[in-house]
């Protein structure tokens, strides 16, 4: 039965995939093709270099753009706290494992120089790598991604790529996420209320016990799957020939100068990374 | 083209749908006969409901509408097209567009207008007139206000008018609603037909709109009732409804109205025969007392 949301499930149907935070600015404007190269760029330039120069370069570029964005910044660091175990580790080990001038030591473990250098930069490079991808999942709509990549894969076509098939899949994955997150709700409570138990028992066993959320679930994605192409059919949808689109990319004035902007950053980051002494 | 058949939107001439029921291990159980004979004309801008308890074949009647399933034996014509030949399908399905049951799974985009737009974008319609169009239909539905919003944040109802302007964006003659009401609250339900008759009404589309509640049903202008694959009887609601023993052994429940009315006849209170809704009743019990 389809009802009015309840309390406990809207906050569910909250979850946007790759949390878009709705903003007017330059770059929620940007085309979602410009803002996919340009993170990608980004992020490798960022394992282009080892001096602290390029990283002066490459954190104002980062405040530039996140000023420009309207978004908060505590949005954008938000998105480390996944990755804060991973960092604290690779920081550690990189701290702890080079060889080098010794700085000081606790028992077998010592500190280098070079440890500590490293474990900046490469703490910094994790940063810069989230953050800068962030950036453009908070600036961007799915459906723009989604669209975005279609376009810029395109000429994949040639090599019978099912380009088009891949961006629908995955916007229909995007729109499935939530209605799916729902169910498994609904059926763990279900579950729960015939005396299912998920929260005792080790690894092994907790996971037996998922599986009667599991299957009922695959059941129903399945069935759900069949009523969305029947529905697609309907509807006239016969691949990707011969469509149209309600809100078609097209590259304005701005993006030209958003791609006149990266070559600047490379060659910038180029220039800055030759001369510095470091 | 056919050309005799055009005056009808749609047309149906012994229309048998059969598939097999597989066993275990693939091969061939036995033959089901879901649709057996069924004969049929609807004329431009009518409003048809077609009744059937589950199992009656309704919903693989509704599937033949729009060339979703072809014909075992005798032919569909929509508008003068024949379902089932090459190169009829995407007009057919651009002439007589279907809702579903379960409004999740029609949805296809994050966005209410992107899901709009779904429609004219497969028919390769103009970016402008997509816009025009998403507007249009929007409107008719009184869903224009949700326009940015996302799907998931709507009741079952206004998904389901959603879903109706996705239709209603590819300019249909007709639309089917298969069982569109079936998982609605009363509320989300009343306010559904409520914008298909407007659309019937005002915009002369014809309906075909395929239920169990009979509630459903007492404003159309003909009605077919179904049950094992074959029309089991037909005609305006007050006839049809009067047909107690039929619509007892198609498992269909007469609206709470009708059968208040019945059962004070019965009781020889006389409170005459057709009423249809609540309305009507009172005001028979009125005069009564009057």
């Amino acid at each position: 039965m389809v009802s009015e949301p309840e309390k406990g499930c809207s906050m569910i149907r909250d979850i946007t995939i790759g949390q878009y935070y709705a903003a007017q600015s330059l770059i929620h404007r940007l085309d979602p093709r410009l803002k996919i190269i340009a993170t990608m760029v980004y992020i490798i330039s960022l394992f282009t270099f080892h001096d602290m120069a390029g990283y002066v370069v490459a954190i104002l570029s980062f405040g530039a753009v996140v000023a420009l964005s309207k978004v908060p910044l505590r949005f954008m660091l938000k998105g480390l706290k996944p990755i804060f175990f991973i960092l604290v580790f690779t920081a550690c080990l990189n701290l702890f494992a080079t060889p080098g001038k010794n700085i000081f030591a606790i028992g077998v473990l010592s500190v280098t120089w070079e440890g500590l250098w490293k474990a900046v930069y490469i703490s910094l490079r994790l940063i810069f790598l989230i953050l800068g991808s962030s950036v453009m999942t908070l600036t961007t709509t799915p459906d723009q991604l989604t669209n975005g990549l279609e376009k810029l894969l395109g000429p994949l076509k040639a090599v019978k790529v099912p380009v088009h098939e891949l961006a629908m899949m995955m916007s229909i994955a995007l729109r499935f996420i939530p209605i799916l997150v729902d169910e498994t709700n609904k059926i763990m409570k279900a579950q729960a209320a015939r005396g299912a138990d998920f929260e005792s028992g080790n690894l092994l066993q907790r996971l037996k016990n998922l599986l009667p959320i599991l299957v009922p679930l695959f059941a129903s994605s399945v069935r759900r799957a069949g009523d969305l192409a029947l529905a697609m059919d309907a509807r006239c949808y016969h691949g990707g020939g011969g469509r149209t689109k309600m809100y078609p990319l097209n590259y304005q004035k701005r993006d030209l100068c958003g791609y006149l902007v990266c070559i600047a950053y490379i060659i910038v980051l180029a220039a800055v990374v030759q001369v510095s002494p470091f | 083209m056919q050309k005799k058949s055009d005056q009808y939107m749609i047309e149906t001439k012994d229309l048998v749908y059969e598939y097999n029921r597989r066993d275990e291990n693939g091969d061939i159980a036995e033959i089901v006969r879901a649709l057996d004979g069924v004969s049929l004309k609807v004329k431009k801008g009518d409003f048809i409901a077609v009744l059937g308890a589950n199992g009656s074949g309704k919903s693989t009647f509704a599937k033949h509408l729009n060339g979703l399933l072809h014909p075992t034996e005798g032919v569909v014509y929509i508008n003068g097209m024949q379902t089932d030949r090459e190169g009829n399908v995407l007009p057919v399905r651009q002439m007589a567009g279907m809702v579903f049951q379960n409004p999740d799974n029609q949805i296809i985009s994050g966005i209410v207008e992107e899901d709009v737009a779904f429609g004219p974008e497969n028919l390769g319609v103009s970016t402008e007139e997509i816009l025009l169009r998403v507007e249009e239909s929007l409107k008719q539905v009184d869903m224009l206000p949700y326009r940015k919003h996302s799907p998931n944040r709507l009741s079952g109802g206004q998904k389901q008018r959603v879903a109706i302007a996705g239709v209603l964006a590819m300019h249909p003659q007709c639309i089917i609603l298969d069982e569109a009401t079936a998982m609605l609250d009363p509320a989300g339900r009343k306010k559904v037909l409520e914008i298909v008759m407007r659309l019937n009404k005002e915009e002369h589309i014809t309906i075909i709109l395929i239920t169990h509640y009979m509630e459903d049903v007492t404003e159309a202008d003909y009605i077919y009732v179904m049950k094992e694959g074959k029309i089991a009887t037909s005609g305006t609601p007050g006839e049809v409804f009067e047909q107690k023993k039929i619509l007892q052994d198609c498992a269909l429940e007469l609206p709470t109205a009708t059968r208040i009315a019945q059962l004070l006849n019965e009781a020889d209170i006389p409170v005459g025969d057709g009423i249809l809704t609540m309305e009507e009743l009172a005001d028979r019990l009125d005069k009564l007392r009057g």
